[in-house]
């Protein structure tokens, strides 16, 4: 691929000025490379040609990363749905977490790269300490399918969760609370890097999932239909959060598979 | 939470000698292995004392009084002790070592506040309060779980922790006030007491209960009239569960433990006992005075050669009459 240096540069510089405003709060980053987007909107799905060969299949900071278009979404607390998740919800919260986020698919895959701002990591799952974790929730039908967990064994959902103390991810699907599966083939897999900066608030996630486009098993999305509605999800171990205690961008954003970019 | 039947256990405080056999017995069986080392399913703790794990009474957890779950303070390694073992090989046999030392620096454990109790001398008290899952009707584990992988079986309200379901939330080791239900790291999902139901299923008593050579514990069903928990629990009403007021509704019961009268400045035998009965109070509920007099009256009949069918029971003649299991 040619590069195209005067592009890299801006990117390069997009990211200074966006490091520079982003030390005090989240919802303050000044990101002129990523498009913010909404519940409802459409995202293409880029693709990346056959001509590029990845070194590692999940590389969080793969350069082709630097190439595709970014996208940023806010994140509010989960409406909370059992008691459990009541006793620890923080009322506090309610300034929107920002993930960016860029998708893609080659000839053979689908990827998934997040991003997001992290003071602590947390990689340990222990009796008393709480793993990060991030998620991508796609409806196996369409956008009628509730976002959160599905409507039902009839309208259920798949999900890729990453998980920071394996640091890998899971594939799950659910129809309905409580009904989260781990499903019997394990198709998705995942890697991240976590980037520590001098100030810890920009400190950062980078988390790749990916999944061959043509697999078997039951409850796996079909990436290969034209419009997939997906929704994001991301705990906080630092916070202990778990299960229904998370963050999540509230309703579906449609990925447009129809043609690449 | 209503079940076909209870099954129940009751264990006499009076007669407990903390030797830790039910202890061993019950890690041996399930807990010695796998990521449960740090557990114990069944414990043997000094009361007045910190328990196990470190200070749970203190930890929050079960019920409001309006039913509500209550949130607790998850408990830390370091609460439940983190498990160490002994360079045997390298100090004992090859001598490479010349002390016998853990392999962690050791700061607290299950039984670290053995025998410490309260009070000055000649007034000091203890005693030992075996501790295991409570098999609760209403239980706030199974009450915390959003994802339903805690039930009740209905032939026996054996409370279980479905592995399959269980995606290691840790909200019912938090919910539990007991502190009776563990994060197994190694699998990333809650264990627990199982009751031992596999020997539940072949007409024998659970390990720890097998094993105690106190014979302070029976087991049986709640609605079994012929059986010992009946006669204890509803018959004498002699036993009692450990903190009603947390709203679990348990289902192991303690005959409280007597003690001798405490002394006066001058030696002489003051009309009250060693354990003061606040304390037992503050762990049994408002029931143990009467229980007290209860035990004091059958105990005086069958010292002056009356018949005590509960003081007969209470004895543990014939160690196999003391489970019921059908």
């Amino acid at each position: 691929m040619i590069f195209n240096a005067s592009f890299h540069h801006a990117v390069l510089l997009g990211l200074a000025i966006a490091v520079s405003n982003t030390a005090h709060a989240d919802h303050s980053e000044l990101n002129p490379n990523a498009t913010d987007i909404k519940p409802g909107d459409t995202v293409k799905v880029s693709t990346v040609p056959g001509t590029i060969y990845l070194r590692t299949q999940n590389d969080p900071d793969d350069l082709l990363w630097d190439r595709l278009p970014l996208y940023r979404i806010e994140l509010m607390p989960a409406p909370p749905v059992h008691t459990s998740v009541i006793l620890r919800m923080d009322p506090t919260a309610t300034t929107p977490k920002h993930l960016y986020f860029q998708v893609a698919r080659s000839d053979e895959r689908f990827y998934m790269r997040l991003r997001w701002k992290d003071a602590t990591e947390n990689r340990a799952t222990t009796v008393d300490q709480f793993r990060d974790g991030a998620a991508v929730q796609y409806a196996l039908k369409g956008a009628e399918t509730s976002f959160m967990m599905g409507t039902g064994p009839d309208n259920p959902v798949n999900i890729w969760y990453w998980r920071a103390d394996r640091d890998d991810a899971e594939s799950l699907a659910a129809g309905g609370f409580g009904s989260t599966t781990h499903l019997p083939e394990q198709t998705v897999s995942g890697a991240s890097a976590y980037i520590r900066e001098e100030i810890a608030q920009d400190s950062e996630w980078h988390v790749v999932m990916s999944r061959p486009l043509k697999v078997e098993g039951e409850h796996q999305v079909d990436l290969n239909r034209a419009a997939v509605p997906v929704i994001f999800a991301l705990w906080q171990g630092a916070d202990e959060q778990r299960d229904g205690d998370k963050r999540i961008s509230q309703n579906w954003i449609m990925l447009d598979n129809s043609s690449g970019q | 939470m209503a079940v076909k039947r209870q099954l129940s256990m009751v264990l006499d405080l009076n007669k407990c000698i903390g030797c830790q056999t039910c202890t061993a017995a019950c890690k041996l069986m399930w807990t010695n292995r796998n990521g449960r080392e740090f557990m114990y399913w069944n414990n043997v703790e000094t009361q007045p004392g910190k328990g196990y794990p470190r200070d749970y009474q203190n930890m929050g957890g079960g019920f409001d009084e309006n039913g509500g779950l209550r949130l607790g303070r998850q408990p830390s390694q370091e609460d439940y002790g983190i498990p160490w073992e002994y360079n045997y090989e390298e100090a004992l046999m090859t001598g490479t070592d010349p002390w016998l030392r853990p392999n962690v620096k050791p700061t607290w454990g299950a039984n670290w506040d053995e025998d410490e109790g309260l009070g000055e001398y000649p007034n000091s008290y203890y005693f030992y309060l075996p501790r295991l899952c409570n098999h609760c009707a209403n239980p706030a584990c199974l009450a915390a779980c959003t994802r339903n992988a805690i039930y009740k079986r209905q032939e026996d309200g054996i409370v279980l922790v479905d592995q399959e379901r269980c995606r290691g939330y840790r909200y019912c080791v938090n919910a539990c006030p007991y502190k009776k239900i563990y994060f197994n790291e190694q699998i990333s999902k809650s264990e627990k007491c199982i009751f031992c139901y596999p020997r539940i299923e072949k007409g024998l008593p659970t390990a720890c209960a097998q094993q105690c050579v106190g014979r302070i514990r029976w087991i049986g069903y709640r609605d079994d009239e012929e059986g010992p928990i009946h006669l204890l629990v509803e018959k004498y009403k002699v036993a009692l569960p450990l903190h009603p007021e947390w709203g679990t509704q348990p289902n192991v019961f303690y005959v409280p433990p007597l003690s001798p009268p405490k002394y006066g400045p001058d030696g002489q035998a003051l009309d009250e006992s060693r354990i003061p009965l606040e304390y037992l109070e503050s762990l049994f509920g408002n029931r143990v005075g009467e229980v007290m007099a209860t035990l004091q009256t059958e105990r005086q009949a069958k010292a002056e050669g009356r018949d005590s069918e509960l003081m007969d029971t209470l004895i543990g003649y014939k160690h196999a009459e003391m489970f019921k299991l059908s």
